[in-house]
């Protein structure tokens, strides 16, 4: 390779990419100086103002004062880590069998998975709830759970990713004496780790992010998430948004360690996994 | 970081086979992890000992507070009861409300609102107070403002009790009308003071007044000033009504001659007022606390009755208490209600400046929660105010009397055509009401 | 799919049955449970004048498809959304397949990119909106005064009709493209470096090993992509709910299916007529999603 092309090429995608990255950053770095504004700077655009004047922390003191943060964390983390070993628990089953084994009602029940995937999800709702409340588990972890007991969508996520495995392992694993459960868990499994791990910030991400069916189902202020807890700071009429602000970044950060963590570990686990053929 | 992703994976795949290759194993039965561990997250729920629970469901987040205050001196005289009060955002909360009453989980003591009371009275999903109200002590309908209390009586039963009430008033720049030298406005300003005002004031990229495609906070004041309607006592459109279509072509020739910008947008209008933009503006008393904390309109805002044209007018509505049909404890659901509603209730509420009580009087207390704004003006217009306009599908037919009148908002055609297309789309949807 | 070999099925035949059945069993029976059978009662709810909470329904037929295939304003939903969903699919899987595929090379601070290519996915939906809302603002707004700069006259971003969905679709794009990246990144990580090695020996160009491995290779996960985020931008609503009022000018020229739903389903209380509209969007996304599920066999690459 020549090293002397290399140099401008490279630096020409560097400044592509930071001119990306300043776009994909403006929100996040917006929430941040927000978070330090004043209301009156926070809405005002004539004079516009970028950095806020002086840095308040009161809108953080504020946040927390209001809110049983421990209490919020807790749930909203029981409510992710729940939700990420079912998807991917589940998930991982159903997309082998629909990737690798042939059975009678395959293509029917395959089809039934995106077809779940089609609908808005606005309307499962109410009758989700209607379940929840008829077994008496509103207000607690297992109605946030609830809607992610399986994801459509991570069994089709996965079933691609086992689809793109080469079929000599399975043929070698079936000569090693293995059965179908353990090609699966041994063989199989390990290779298909990025996908789970994307599979998994996902489950996560959207569990998190998710407001409207905790706010619905758990009214209890004691079984609240971090999202929907925050939700109310934006009420019906006017918003506090530099509190709003304060207390998303409160709520974002372990997300934000928890992925740069996870896309490191995504990144680098096939090369020393055995996933070279 | 690699030893976590196998943890999480072990914990998963404990459930099924986990043998070396070659054995000959039979997998057991996949048991769910997760679907048993659902530990409640809310001790507090259970009705371990005597106190009852009543939950208190509403959608502002900035009573909360003063609410909470008045709960805590509720229990402080009922022992026996305790309030827990749930906050949920305004869209959420009639999803929440609509999948409680449809499972039969409601909240005990909720807010009630003109536009969805319908729904709910008329299909049982609210107690009947009536009884209750005329048995009770402290609680007495004629100290309400007649119009409040009409909004949540059905078929002559009464479903909620009146909490407070909002009007609309004029916001105006003070720092600008002394630079032009105008008159600030009060009890006497015509329409023909607002139009000359916002003349003399649009200049130098400032609009004089704001004059947004908005119901509330704006034309449906003047159509009432005007002396026209909106919906008639037989449920009709008033959109064809001569006195309706002059208010709104006095209104629209705002936008029309460059005195206000054209707004469709709802974030919009606060925006541009908050921002210097216009000098005028009519907004409702529930922007308030927003307003005050805002320096920039603090510093250089007031507020004021609105105009009049053949008459005074101001558009205005307010929220109720109702208890839920199958409350598992009327008689407590019904004693904290009384005590909301009742004189001292009304007053703390004022007091504590939380909303401006429907009680007649109490809202005097409410004038001295705000030292920054006239908010008076807010309080003098009930005498004269108008109940916002309704029926059993309030909301349907006012989004398509906004896409109506917003082609004459936008200039495409005049606005008497606009209004009496309004008009038919309005009828079409009132004959389809059950 | 599958056929049934012989009459006589072979033990061996039957393992993989069963463990398929067994494999596919509580993904299943939760999907039917809280997915399959909702959306089952609002295919039959489609035929009713819904009552308020689930009472009173009265059948009334193909009442609600035939006032659907009259209402203009469904119409014009249906163009909305196709064409959202052909301005953003496209031009966003394009944008991230570039963006993973040199945050996967050997560039200096990838892990760093690679966090702030995500963040758009993890900040809150309220600064998102306030972001976009303060660039597009026709007065205040960062764009309008950049422009005003060079001379160019102030533009509605959102309110005029002429460009509010094109506003809108930037947005879409902007805010995928992390989530199609990880994806994608995740799909480049099972590609055995050893053919690019090989390749490499061969003397192969970058821009041709990314066409002749990267992108058959990629295909499986690529597939993913594209049947996703067509249905994700077929159902596309949030942005345009919190930039659009139904007051709007460009409201008509917005609204999308699952908007004209939501509106009718819980602002107005007709479930019936919103379960129609539902029924509509799912008759669409299905035909466009079994055209690909078809069409994948000519473009995607299963080993």
């Amino acid at each position: 390779m020549d090293t002397k092309i290399r140099i401008p090429r490279h630096s020409m995608i560097h400044v592509l990419l930071v001119i990306g990255a300043i776009l994909m950053i403006l929100p996040f770095f917006w929430m941040l100086l927000t978070s330090f504004k004043s209301v009156t700077e926070s809405t005002s655009m004539n004079p516009f103002v970028f950095f806020p004047t002086q840095w308040r922390w009161g809108n953080y003191i504020e946040v927390l004062r209001q809110n049983n943060f421990p209490r919020l964390y807790w749930n909203t983390f029981a409510m992710v880590v729940l939700r990420v070993i079912c998807s991917i628990v589940f998930s991982a089953m159903a997309a082998y069998a629909f990737a690798r084994l042939k059975f009678p009602g395959r293509g029917f029940f395959f089809g039934l998975v995106l077809f779940q995937m089609m609908v808005p999800t606005q309307i499962f709702i109410i009758p989700q709830y209607l379940m929840v409340d008829s077994l008496g588990m509103r207000n607690t972890i297992f109605a946030l759970l609830f809607p992610g007991l399986v994801s459509a969508f991570g069994t089709f996520l996965l079933r691609q990713f086992f689809m793109g495995l080469p079929k000599e392992l399975e043929e070698a694993a079936k000569l090693d004496g293995c059965n179908i459960g353990q090609t699966f868990l041994r063989i199989m499994l390990p290779l298909v780790r990025s996908g789970m791990v994307a599979l998994g910030i996902f489950t996560a991400l959207f569990a998190f992010k998710d407001l409207m069916w905790p706010m619905i189902v758990n009214t209890n202020s004691d079984a609240a998430t971090l999202s929907s807890a925050l939700a109310k700071i934006q009420g019906a009429y006017s918003v506090d948004y530099p509190e709003l602000m304060a207390a998303s970044v409160l709520a974002i950060i372990p997300m934000l360690i928890l992925y740069i963590i996870f896309q490191k570990q995504f990144i680098e686990g096939v090369a020393t996994s055995g996933g070279k053929l | 970081m690699k030893k976590r992703l196998s943890v999480l994976m072990a914990i998963g795949l404990a459930a099924s086979a986990l043998t070396a290759c070659g054995g000959n194993n039979t997998s057991s039965s996949p048991s769910a992890p997760a679907a048993s561990s659902a530990p409640s997250a809310s001790a507090s729920q259970k009705p371990s000992g005597d106190p009852v629970t009543l939950t208190y469901a509403i959608w502002d987040s900035n009573q909360e507070k003063g609410l909470r205050t008045m709960a805590d001196e509720f229990e402080d005289n009922h022992p026996d009861i305790k309030i827990n009060i749930e906050v949920t955002g305004w869209s959420e909360y009639w999803t929440m409300l609509e999948a409680g009453a449809t499972g039969g989980s409601l909240p005990d003591v909720f807010w009630m609102h003109s536009n969805e009371i319908y729904r709910y009275a008329s299909n049982g999903m609210l107690l009947d107070l009536s009884d209750r109200i005329k048995s009770s002590q402290s609680v007495k309908l004629e100290n309400y403002p007649e119009g409040l209390n009409q909004i949540y009586n059905f078929q002559d039963k009464q479903y909620a009790i009146p909490k407070d009430f909002d009007t609309i008033g004029l916001w105006y720049n003070k720092t600008m009308f002394d630079a032009a030298g105008v008159k600030h406005p009060d009890e006497t300003w015509t329409w023909d003071d607002l139009y000359s005002a916002a003349k003399v004031l649009t200049k130098d990229g400032v609009y004089g007044f704001l004059a947004p495609l908005h119901n509330q906070e704006g034309y449906y004041n003047f159509i009432y000033q005007n002396g026209g309607t909106v919906i008639t006592d037989d449920k009709q459109s008033g959109y064809d009504d001569p006195k309706t279509i002059e208010a709104l072509e006095y209104y629209v020739n705002f936008a029309k001659e460059g005195l206000s910008p054209a707004v469709f947008d709802d974030a919009e209008r606060a925006e541009l007022i908050k921002n210097g933009k216009v000098a005028m503006g009519y907004f409702g008393s529930w922007n308030l606390s927003g307003f005050t904390e805002n320096e920039y309109m603090a510093k250089n805002f007031d507020v004021a009755v609105l105009p009049k044209k053949e008459k005074q007018a101001s558009i205005y509505n307010g929220l109720g208490h109702a208890i839920a049909y199958n409350t598992k404890h009327p008689e407590e659901a019904w004693q904290f209600v009384e005590f909301l509603s009742s004189k001292e209730g009304q007053e703390r509420q004022a007091e504590l400046g939380v909303a401006i009580s429907a009680y007649n009087g109490a809202a005097d207390l409410w004038i001295s929660s705000n030292k920054t704004f006239n908010i008076k003006a807010f309080v003098d217009m009930v005498d004269y105010g108008v109940i916002r306009p309704y029926s059993n599908t309030t909301a349907v037919w006012e989004d398509k009397v906004n896409e109506a009148l917003g082609q004459a908002f936008s200039g495409k055609i005049p606005v008497k055509e606009a209004a009496l297309n309004a008009a038919k789309v309005m009828n079409e949807s009132l004959s389809q009401e059950k | 799919m599958s056929k049934v070999v012989s009459r006589r099925i072979s033990r061996q035949t039957w393992s993989e049955w069963s463990w398929g059945w067994f494999l596919i069993a509580p993904t299943m029976i939760g999907l039917i449970v809280l997915n399959i059978i909702p959306i089952i009662q609002t295919a039959y709810l489609s035929f009713f004048k819904s009552g308020d909470f689930g009472r009173g329904n009265i059948f009334v037929g193909l009442d609600n498809y035939r006032k659907m295939f009259d209402d203009v304003q469904v119409w014009h939903a249906v163009g909305n959304t196709l064409l959202y969903a052909v301005l953003v699919v496209p031009i966003s899987i394009a944008l991230s397949l570039i963006v993973a595929v040199l945050l996967n090379g050997e560039i200096r601070g990838k892990s760093l990119y690679r966090t702030i290519y995500f963040i758009p996915m993890v900040a809150a939906p309220a600064a998102v909106t306030m972001v976009w809302r303060w660039l597009y603002n026709e007065h205040f707004g960062l764009i309008n005064y950049v422009l005003s700069r060079i001379g160019i006259n102030a533009v509605d971003w959102v309110g005029n009709p002429k460009v509010s969905l094109i506003s809108i679709a930037i947005i879409g794009i902007w805010s995928v493209i992390g989530y199609n990246m990880v994806l994608l990144l995740a799909g480049l990580q099972e590609i055995p470096k050893d053919f690019y090695e090989a390749s490499e020996i061969d003397g192969a160009s970058k821009l041709r090993q990314f066409f002749v491995i990267t992108l058959p290779l990629l295909s499986p996960t690529l597939f993913f992509v594209v049947v996703t985020s067509v249905i994700q931008a077929m159902q596309v609503f949030d942005v345009i709910y919190m930039m659009i009022d139904v007051t709007s000018p460009a409201y008509e020229h917005t609204v999308s299916l699952v908007y004209l739903f939501y509106n009718n389903s819980f602002k107005y209380s007709n479930k019936g007529y919103g379960s129609a509209i539902v029924i509509l969007l799912l008759a669409i996304i299905m035909v466009i999603t079994f055209l690909q599920v078809r069409g994948q066999k000519k473009w995607v690459n299963y080993m």
